[in-house]
């Protein structure tokens, strides 16, 4: 059984409600065909006025109003069946995301994650709202159909015995072939459906070479390209639709010849009997035909489910965090012991690496770019898992105490801290431990740098930044995450410093800053500065996420010629 | 209501395809409705044992309606969906001729990812327009109205029952629903802008809410936006399905006010018994057409929208063409005096009081830290953002009266972020030499140490299958193809190795040697033969001179080399 269906196990109430209202459904079209021809049958052929055909007219009027009813019913039902079933999957979504571990991958797959969450979806929904509902009616309402014209009359039920089977069957056949003929143009529609998309973003270029007149062509017969292989998918479609329509067509023809002859050649049969199954048996072939329809729309959406459940069962590293607490009155003893991680895409492997970091030592990461000093950050930090007995924190594996016990010690400062839509205050006390005062806000805010920025705002603290708000120079992000830090007083330090150095007024803070803060904090930097580096207790070079070299900033210089090449010929030289 | 005109005027041009689709439509209605009264004809005459002739026509007729209603349904929905992907290739071409002349200006102000992926989505709701809000109101109302002038051979009283029936379903039904799904349609596509804005937040900032523990906290936040979604959606789902009932409800009572109008008829002599019949499958089938005209409504707020967000674009102020034409080969000499210049939504300013000076064939290098408004410097000397104050002159023209891509012809630029579109690698260079051949195009790459590539080369879109340096190289590489004899790029190594860096910089200064360059660096690298070096802060030039000047003089530029000096990795 597919996933998304063991939520029609889990709402089985709505399930049921709808099954119920499709038995009432058959009923009241079968009623409502019994009084339409009986009435006319009185009026007709044994013509009674209208006194005499009150009661059946007010039972008809009943019987319809019924049929509304069921039909509504149903409809709500799988309404609410839609809007659970997309609930728990965006839960579910959600869940998978919070406990997902955090690398550097992740944003770039944020927008891909975001479009399954919005879109994929929301393109579910019609196979809740719809196909459901529409399968359930459409099996039990002409099965009590066909029972209901077999006993009328045999013959008919033989007719419909004999052709209804096509429907499935060709809708099989066509179904297959657009499958194919989609596929087959899947590449195409994509690459024709987002030309025109691309022209936008590339406006700007095309602008600025003078080629954005060009474009109107490009844009119309892409445009035109597109309609046309569009329509030959939709084509096959349609041609499926039309078979369905002949054949229903065909079997009501049938049904009809039959009737007539028993009716006129035969004298067999009465007016009644006649009647009640010409008005059933295009309800019959409809329940079929819409069937067909739906199985469209259900396809579309089982893919998209399909998605859905794909991303969600995806396999990824979890951090386990225990119960254990975590009080401390100086910085913790933190161990890696032959710490390795690697991702699998890529084959990237790092470590292993193995770090002894007493209270409140520095520890200095440097390498290339690429060379998995980020990953090693991440996994200090408790973000990335490793296996349990690699990583110590107190004598105890990292792992063994609850998450916040940890992460309350630590401070995580980069170039692009999470500047997120609300205010500016917003935004710094997210750093602090319960409810700061107003006054060791402003120390912050002060210690950070960003006084003198709230000064010239004119809400200050309360200028909205993030997202539609007034966006925030590099140097002013920086300086945030060490507002936030200060709030925060960590034991632990993490530092990505910046890779540029032309924001002579942020370095200086940033120095100041953080020598005040790793008084009393272990200090763990992916460095860029030679100062950092030389100032470090401890440092670990990576190269192709191997341990390269580890040290003091002399021992490294004698022993590992690629650090001294890097560190004496740094950026600001010449590279030669 | 304007931008739905815009709308209309672009459906109307598709004229064939769609008097085809309302031909064709009323066929497959007509047929449709044809079919079942002449079926419960045939029954009522077969019950009275008439001549087999006249039933034998009567057959023929309802199998001849049978397989017209199926071929006409079949041509509908071919011109019809034809019809639409023309109108499609029409409106995108419309928000095209639309937005080109303020691009990039318009850029500038709007954040052109959200505006643009907007657009698409827009765009593709429109489909809807034609396919059921504009002609199935129309076959509608034909097929109704012929129904009942059909009606009126036979009964008056039948005629006008059928008639209010169709000002019910097609026309009071729905707009009441209209009006009760406004404000639901509403606050749904509010909810859905909130969540996706919210989830979005979120996930990028899930490492810091993490560690701040407030990552639970926002979990809960998102997982309450989500749940008040669905609720206004799961009630405006609700509520369409209200509206279904209702005009399901409507239509089945219509019918059956039809039967007892028809017997009090037949009573009073009035309607031969042997229509009965007829006239109730008659009026089921032609109201159960009647059933999609509940949607219409909502489908049509839904374009109504997709059409205000795509058509309301603020289209450029500066529609008419710029009078000066910048006709000369020479290397161009800028000048920037009393400069302000400030973001639209944002009241710090980005520019304060510039004021500079780029002598024809100069090499000027600007420099500065992230956000001191280099790239604006840019913007403004390619007149693609207009000063708040000051003047700029470009060849000693005013640049507002320079016709911009007089300008633009004669500079080679490269911006921070550069489009490389999907096609090959010869593609993206032709749009700066379009008869470059292979050769050309291979020697140009060969300079930028591109070698590697060749013009068959596959680029993805947005040239993701391309690596940063890459597509810095390949950005020079289409400006060398270019051969302008004015340069201004925005860093445009910055994500090229150091050691390649300065290759392609001394390959540089050889290809430019009489040429006016201004080049924004985001390192102190290889400034040592610029002509003159502006520092940048916040806004405001803090140092001008040449690199020895800049250096001896100690100031910002001497600590920022400093700095830069000991920066490793």
């Amino acid at each position: 059984m597919k996933e998304w269906n063991l939520i029609l196990k889990q709402e089985w109430k709505k399930v049921t409600v709808m099954a119920v209202a499709a038995l009432v459904l058959a009923a009241s079209i079968i009623m409502q065909g019994y009084l339409f021809v009986s009435i006319v049958d009185d009026v007709f052929i044994n013509g009674a006025g209208l006194s005499a055909v009150m009661a059946p007219l007010f039972y008809l009027l009943a019987v319809l109003w019924l049929r509304t009813g069921v039909s509504t019913v149903i409809s709500r039902a799988g309404v609410r069946l839609a809007s659970r079933a997309k609930r728990e999957m965006r839960y579910r979504l959600l869940h998978k995301i919070a406990s997902g571990s955090t690398r550097d991958a992740a944003q770039t797959e944020a927008g891909r994650r975001v479009s399954i969450f919005m879109d994929s979806i929301e393109e579910t929904d019609s196979y809740f709202s719809g196909y459901v509902p529409q399968v359930i009616q459409s099996l039990i309402v002409p099965f009590f159909l066909f029972v209901t014209i077999a006993l009328t009359h045999l013959n008919s039920a033989l007719i419909i015995l004999a052709t209804s089977p096509f429907i499935p069957l060709f809708y099989i056949i066509i179904g297959l072939k657009t499958k194919e003929k989609s596929e087959e143009k899947v590449g195409e529609l994509n690459a024709l459906s987002g030309k025109f998309l691309d022209i936008l973003q590339g406006l700007t270029t095309l602008k600025l070479f003078l080629k954005a007149n060009d474009q109107k062509e490009t844009i119309r017969s892409s445009s035109l390209r597109f309609r046309e292989a569009t329509m030959e998918v939709l084509k096959t479609a349609f041609v499926s639709s039309l078979m369905l329509e002949l054949i229903s067509m065909l079997s009501i023809g049938l049904i009809a010849l039959e009737i007539a002859l028993q009716l006129i050649i035969f004298e067999n049969m009465n007016f009644f009997t006649a009647f009640f199954i010409l008005i059933l048996a295009p309800e019959f072939y409809n329940f079929l035909k819409q069937l067909g329809f739906a199985f469209h729309t259900g396809r579309t959406s089982m893919g998209a489910a399909a998605k859905v459940y794909e991303e969600i069962n995806k396999p990824e590293d979890e951090v386990m965090w225990g119960e254990e607490k975590l009080v401390l009155s100086r910085p913790p003893h933190i161990i890696l012991r032959q710490a390795t991680y690697s991702y699998e895409e890529d084959g990237f492997e790092l470590g292993p690496v193995t770090v002894d970091l007493s209270p409140g030592k520095s520890l200095a990461i440097a390498g290339r770019t690429g060379s998995g000093k980020s990953t090693l950050l991440h996994i200090l930090s408790g973000l990335l898992p490793i296996s349990r007995e690699m990583i110590e924190v107190e004598g105890r594996s990292l792992y063994s105490y609850q998450e916040k016990e940890w992460m309350n010690h630590i401070s995580y400062i980069s170039q692009h801290p999470y500047i997120f839509s609300g205010t500016l205050r917003e935004n710094v006390v997210i750093g602090a431990h319960g409810d700061p005062s107003e006054k060791e806000v402003s120390e912050a805010i002060q210690k950070a740098g960003l006084h003198e920025l709230v000064q010239k705002l004119d809400s200050g603290m309360e200028t909205s930044v993030g997202e539609g708000g007034r966006g925030l120079s590099g140097g002013e992000k920086q300086r945030l995450a060490l507002a936030r830090a200060f709030l925060k007083n960590p034991y632990v330090i993490l530092l990505d410093e910046p890779t540029t150095g032309l924001d002579l007024e942020t370095e200086r803070i940033l120095g100041e800053s953080l020598e005040e803060l790793s008084e009393q904090a272990t200090m763990i930097t992916v460095a860029h500065r030679l100062h950092t580096i030389r100032e470090a207790d401890e440092i670990l070079f990576l190269e192709n996420g191997r341990v390269a070299g580890q040290g003091s900033h002399e021992e490294l210089l004698r022993d590992v010629d690629e650090y001294r090449r890097m560190t004496t010929v740094s950026q600001g030289g010449e590279a030669q | 209501m304007n931008e739905l005109k815009i709308v209309l005027g672009l459906v109307a041009r598709e004229k064939r395809d769609i008097w085809l689709s309302i031909v064709f439509g009323v066929i497959a209605g007509l047929t449709t409705v044809g079919l079942f009264g002449a079926s419960g004809y045939l029954i009522s005459k077969a019950a009275l044992t008439p001549p087999l002739y006249t039933l034998i026509i009567v057959i023929a007729m309802v199998k001849l309606f049978g397989f017209m209603r199926a071929l006409g349904r079949y041509a509908e929905r071919l011109f019809s969906h034809r019809a639409t992907f023309t109108i499609l290739s029409h409106i995108r071409l419309r928000f095209f001729e639309l937005l080109e002349p303020g691009v990039p200006k318009i850029f500038q102000k709007y954040r052109s990812g959200d505006l643009l992926s907007r657009v698409i989505g827009d765009v593709e709701s429109l489909q809807n327009f034609f396919l059921r809000v504009y002609y199935p109101p129309i076959v509608l109302g034909i097929v109704f109205l012929s129904t009942i002038v059909f009606t009126t051979f036979f009964s008056w009283v039948l005629a006008l029952l059928f008639f209010v029936g169709l000002v019910m379903v097609g026309g009071v039904i729905p707009f009441l629903t209209a009006l009760r799904q406004r404000r639901s349609q509403q606050s749904v596509r509010e909810g859905r802008g909130l969540l996706s804005v919210k989830l979005t937040e979120w996930m990028y900032g899930f490492r810091d809410l993490k560690i701040y523990q407030k990552q639970e906290e926002k979990e809960k936040d998102v997982k309450n936006s989500m749940e008040a979604y669905e609720e206004t959606h799961e009630h405006q789902q609700l509520q369409m399905v209200q509206g279904q009932s209702l005009n399901l409800l409507v239509s089945l009572t219509a019918t059956w006010v039809v039967v007892g109008v028809s017997v009090w008829l037949i009573e009073a002599g009035e309607l031969d018994g042997i229509f009965l019949a007829m006239f109730i499958m008659i009026s089921l089938m032609v109201f159960e057409d009647a059933g999609p005209m509940a949607s219409v409504p909502v489908y049509f707020e839904d374009n109504r929208h997709a059409a205000k967000r795509l058509f309301s674009l603020p289209v450029a102020q500066t529609a008419e063409k710029r009078p000066v034409q910048l006709d000369t080969e020479e290397p161009l000499a800028f000048s920037l005096d009393g400069v302000f210049y400030s973001f639209p939504e944002s009241p710090a300013p980005v520019l304060q009081n510039i004021t500079l000076n780029f002598p024809p064939g100069s090499k000027t290098a600007i420099v500065g830290p992230s956000g001191s408004g280099k790239s604006t410097i840019q913007q403004l000397l390619l007149s693609m953002a207009e000063v708040d104050a000051g003047d700029i002159t470009v060849h000693g023209e005013n640049m507002a009266e320079v016709d911009e891509e007089s300008l633009w012809k004669r500079v080679n630029i490269i911006l921070q972020e550069n489009h490389f579109f999907h096609g090959t690698i010869g593609d993206n260079l032709a749009i700066a030499k379009e008869d470059a051949d292979d050769q050309e195009m291979g020697e140009v790459l060969a300079r930028v140490q591109l070698a590697h590539l060749s013009p068959e080369d596959a680029v993805e879109e947005r040239g993701m299958n391309l690596s940063g340096g890459e597509k810095q190289r390949l950005a020079l590489a289409r400006i060398y193809l270019k051969k302008a004899r004015t340069w201004i790029l925005d860093e445009p190594f910055s994500s090229v190795d150091a050691l390649t860096e300065k290759e392609l910089m001394d390959n540089f200064r050889e290809e430019t040697r009489d040429d006016t360059v201004i080049l924004i660096s985001h390192n102190l690298q290889g400034l040592e033969k610029m002509d003159e070096i502006i520092v940048m802060n916040q806004g405001e030039v803090v140092e001008t001179g040449s690199y020895e000047e800049l250096i001896s003089r100690d100031g910002y530029f001497h600590r920022m080399k400093q700095l830069e000096n000991t920066l490793i990795g």
